[in-house]
């Protein structure tokens, strides 16, 4: 696997990267990572922008933690900043990062947009043409008012639908934005607060889009909890480099809305978990720290579609299972309600992703959770 | 007189959504506020009927910024509910500790120069330093290039032209990204850490990765000796956090800043000649310590901004932090000079150090978009969200609801919490002293000049201290501690522990099968950020406007409402985490969560 991986990157090293067609870009993005792919193309990736007009972007914070920005600011080779400027990208919105507020005298707007986020915002939504990041969950209570999260004088939901309207394109970032994440943790106050992602509230398609009317909207679903800074920022040079079709997206993205090439249909992060032998010699932890296979300790990499175990965390430190936490698999829309409780090996749960595992093998919720119902079927033949 | 109401909102560049609005009188004064947070997402409902070992990872999930202090402190709890605090193997509490410095580091970096710094780079000082007031010529022109230099944010625009950002603050992002990357050696990830579990932790870290973690840090280290700090970092802290008395601490940094001054004749204000970001901001930031000890022509006056006008209503908070880690076990009530933080109080009207009492921890939800209930003990509390969408709302007066914030009180007292808090209750010689220094002025002990160089001090503490925790962890002896799952059922725990920001406690009941049935977080921004309370006292930010010159600089050239600076500077300068601060529980046992079978 990892020779196979090197042949690949000797391969796109001698690519002419603007030349390639949008599946070996693709595959070269994947290959090599955000560490060297702008690096080994940055030049080139220059002369392209050069040619190419400011890519504007919006980012749009929601009920969110802000980890995402915070696993943005950690991207590496190309660094944050260096990554918008090699691509061209202007950040005209993000709350945590830009100098303005929004500033009321007497409850009147006041000054101009240098100062005031409130009129940069509005000039910047009236203006369009930008990709729009979402980072956290939509709130849409209570009683559908959405007050549950207000910015200014108005509610995040009215926000978002602005803002949504006139993008290009909209980058759901983080699991929060892409499938409602944590904050649609069954809870007495899930209902109270009715929180949902983009494009989808876990299982179910449509999301706050549906429910606010917006069709035909592209949507990239980019979840991760947080996601990881090159998902973001690869998929934004694919999108401004016309890699990535915005009005056919059909071929890139899986049935959950998430970039294939990121979120591979065909494997798990458990075929590439740096433990992965440990499992195949059925050294089984059953307590922390043992430094084997995380399987009976809740591991869920088996149900998980996810380059974290290649791509790995932090400039490529480590990843999850590697300092012996269990994969909770983040990544996916049945995160958290499915994949609790964390430390209980899933078959022992009884569930799988909130189903029981007696029936899930009628189920097709995608080819790696047939792979992974192995283990379920396996289980469940035992009973009988 | 008539009154003008300024609102900030939102109050950007903080973690999560705030607003603050201030009545400001006709002399630009600001005669009372009301902070609020703007989102609810109900964190604590989610654990309930889950399984105790859930909460490190889900609570993670609260915040991005400060992730291992809310892991680390469920499983303080959890620790104690199992029974299993005095057995955690030393190994464990060196990678916590690690884990947690490093976070510290990389909070405070992020605080100080993306979050906050940029707000020295604001127009208002353009004008100030280089405006026709103060006739500062050459210095005012120099000193604003300075600020401009360092401090400016990305995208920054002033007067239509494009500001390229600040020196320090890209320096910091990298240095930042470092530290993260540090801590994903025994996290697997940052933010959101997987590695933190009741009874250890779950890596098994060998000598390359503690070297490396070492080697990150050295790195970091060259950032913080080239940008930041303008003496080795040894040398500044046996002078200050080990000096021999107050008063020598801040002698040594004064002598220190009054060299450079020397030295800088032509208005030399480079960081080539001695002025580091904290030399900078300790000379410049100040009236008292800048104009009126070191002699400059003009300071930025802050710490005029965010002071406390009235001792009897507030008091000084932590919980103690950092476990001793070369033995194994610890004490989870976090008793006087056990930690390498000290837990205790300091109250504002004597300044001298107390125990800590976590029975004398209560809530009200009085001024909060919550069902009214009195205030209550986090063991005991019952908290219920108002059915009603009409009455979200933050323009309420101060007698009404008009946040989503509860108000925690220790003692009755609104309390202070964060790194300056830390550093008087542990009576650091340098902090101890330059509030001392500005109480014989007439001035309050506690503002946003002392707040952030607390901030920025204690990076040079923890940065000091963070080897000896790689140095106690030994890849041959265990990592963790098997739970006794019998052990937690009908049981408590509470989690006591400091994160950047301040006071972090979750706690955590069980019911007879052994699954959570309350959960309970007062976390940092709750205390300094939340409402009145049932008595009309207000928060610590909420007091802390009171009597500024909303323009900031005594309002030196007339107060400009559409740049309320000092709205912006004592907010910033408690490090508001909102995403933290709101949250809710329900014990009153309507919609009981069902109950799983114990497995």
């Amino acid at each position: 696997m990892a020779s196979e991986k090197l042949n690949m990157i000797e391969q796109f090293k001698n690519l002419d990267i603007l030349k390639v067609d949008r599946r070996t870009f693709l595959k070269a993005v994947a290959a090599l990572g955000a560490t060297s792919f702008v690096s080994l193309y940055g030049n080139q990736l220059a002369a392209a922008m050069s040619e190419i007009t400011e890519t504007k972007v919006l980012w749009l914070h929601g009920a969110e933690c802000t980890g995402c920005t915070i696993s943005a600011l950690n991207a590496s080779s190309p660094d944050f900043v260096d990554a918008l400027s090699r691509l061209n990208v202007s950040l005209a919105f993000h709350e945590t990062l830009l100098a303005p507020q929004g500033i009321f005298v007497d409850g009147e707007l006041v000054g101009n947009s240098e100062l005031n986020v409130e009129i940069l915002l509005d000039e910047l939504v009236k203006a369009g043409g930008y990709i729009l990041v979402v980072e956290g969950a939509i709130g849409n209570g209570p009683d559908g008012t959405g007050k549950i999260n207000m910015i200014g004088t108005h509610t995040f939901k009215d926000i978002y639908s602005k803002a949504a309207k006139n993008a290009d394109a909209i980058i759901a970032l983080g699991t929060c934005a892409t499938y409602g994440g944590v904050t649609v943790t069954d809870s007495a106050t899930k209902r109270y607060c009715d929180f949902m992602g983009v494009n989808q509230t876990e299982q179910r398609r449509g999301g706050m889009n549906a429910h606010l009317g917006i069709r035909d909207k592209p949507v990239i679903n980019l979840p991760g909890c947080p996601a990881h800074p090159d998902w973001l920022f690869l998929t934004m040079a694919a999108v401004i480099l016309g890699r990535i079709d915005l009005n056919d997206l059909s071929g890139v993205l899986d049935r959950e809305g998430r970039l294939k090439v990121f979120y591979p249909p065909t494997h798990t992060i458990h075929d590439n978990c740096p433990r992965r032998g440990f499992y195949d010699r059925g050294v089984l932890d059953v307590r922390f720290a043992e430094g084997g296979c995380l399987w009976k300790v809740g591991c869920k990499a088996p149900y998980a579609h996810g380059d974290c175990a290649l791509r790995k965390k932090n400039s490529g430190t480590s990843v999850c299972m590697q300092a012996g936490g269990p994969c909770i698999a983040c990544v996916e829309p049945i995160y958290p309600n499915g994949v609790m409780p964390y430390y209980v090996e899933t078959e022992s749960a009884g569930i799988l992703f909130g189903i029981n595992i007696g029936t899930v093998a009628a189920l097709t919720i995608g080819a790696a959770v047939v792979a992974a119902g192995v283990h379920a079927v396996r289980r469940v033949n035992k009973e009988k | 007189m008539r009154m003008v109401r300024i609102t900030v909102d939102p109050l950007t560049r903080i973690e999560g959504h705030m607003r603050v609005s201030a009545e400001v009188d006709a002399n630009g004064i600001i005669t009372s506020a009301q902070s609020g947070g703007t989102l609810f997402r109900g964190f604590e409902r989610m654990l309930q009927g889950k399984d105790p070992r859930d909460a490190s990872l889900h609570i993670s999930r609260i915040c991005g910024v400060c992730p291992i202090s809310q892991s680390i402190t469920s499983t303080n709890a959890l620790e104690e509910l199992y029974q299993v605090s005095d057995r955690v193997p030393q190994n464990a509490l060196a990678v916590r500790n690690f884990i947690q410095a490093s976070n510290f580091m990389a909070s405070h970096a992020t605080h100080i120069y993306v979050l906050f710094g940029p707000d020295l780079a604001n127009p208002r000082y353009r004008d100030v330093l280089t405006g026709s007031t103060l006739r500062l010529g050459a210095t005012g022109d120099a000193l604003w290039k300075e600020l401009l230099g360092r401090f400016a944010p990305i995208s920054y625009r002033m007067n239509g032209q494009d500001i390229p950002a600040g020196t320090s603050y890209l320096g910091a992002i990298t240095e930042k990204k470092r530290l993260h990357e540090a801590i994903t050696l025994f996290a697997g990830r940052m933010p959101h850490p997987a590695s933190i579990a009741p009874g250890g932790v779950t890596c098994t870290p060998d000598l390359g990765e503690i070297t490396k973690a070492a080697a990150l840090y050295l790195k970091v280290m060259e950032f913080v000796q080239n940008y930041t700090l303008g003496v080795p970092l040894n040398t500044w802290i046996e002078n200050t956090a080990q000096a021999r008395s107050p008063q020598a601490a801040v002698k040594f940094v004064t002598d220190h800043l009054a060299s450079i001054v020397d030295r800088s004749t032509g208005n030399n204000f480079s960081r080539e000649n001695g002025w580091k970001d904290v030399e900078l901001f300790a000379a410049f930031g100040s009236e008292l310590v800048g104009e009126k000890i070191l002699g400059l022509p003009a300071s930025l006056k802050l710490d005029k901004l965010g002071g406390y006008s009235d001792p009897s209503k507030i008091c000084f908070l932590s919980y103690g932090a950092f476990y001793d880690s070369t033995k194994d076990g610890y004490n989870p009530s976090s008793p006087a000079g056990e930690r390498f933080m000290t837990s205790g109080v300091v109250r504002a009207s004597n300044m001298r150090y107390e125990n800590l009492d976590a029975s004398k921890i209560t809530e009200s939800v009085a001024r909060a978009f919550y069902e009214d209930e009195a205030p209550k003990h986090p063991y005991e509390g019952t908290t219920v969200p108002i059915a009603d969408a009409d009455k979200i709302n933050f323009e309420a007066p101060q007698t009404e609801k008009y946040t989503w914030l509860k108000a925690p009180r220790y003692d009755g007292n609104a309390a202070e919490v964060g790194p300056l808090a830390r550093m008087l209750v542990a009576q650091d010689p340098l902090i101890t002293g330059l509030a001392q220094a500005f109480a014989e002025n007439g001035m309050s002990p506690a503002n946003v000049y002392t707040r952030m160089l607390a901030r920025m001090h204690e990076v040079a503490v923890i940065a000091h201290k963070i080897t000896d925790f790689l140095d106690d962890i030994d890849p041959a002896k265990r990592f963790a501690e098997p739970l006794d799952m019998r052990a937690g059922r009908n049981s408590r725990g509470a989690g006591l522990w400091e994160a950047p920001r301040g006071a972090l406690g979750h706690w955590i009941t069980t019911n007879r099968s052994g699954k959570i049935q309350n959960f309970q977080a007062v976390v940092p921004s709750t205390w300094n950020l939340g409402p009145r309370d049932e008595n009309g006292i207000p928060c610590p930010v909420e007091q802390a406007l009171v009597g500024n010159a909303v323009s900031g600089c005594d309002n030196i050239g007339g107060a400009d409402f559409t740049n309320p600076v000092a709205i912006f500077h004592v907010g910033r300068s408690y490090d508001p985490c909102m995403a933290c601060a709101v949250h809710t529980i329900d014990a009153t046992g309507k919609n009981a969560p069902r109950d799983y079978e114990l497995l």
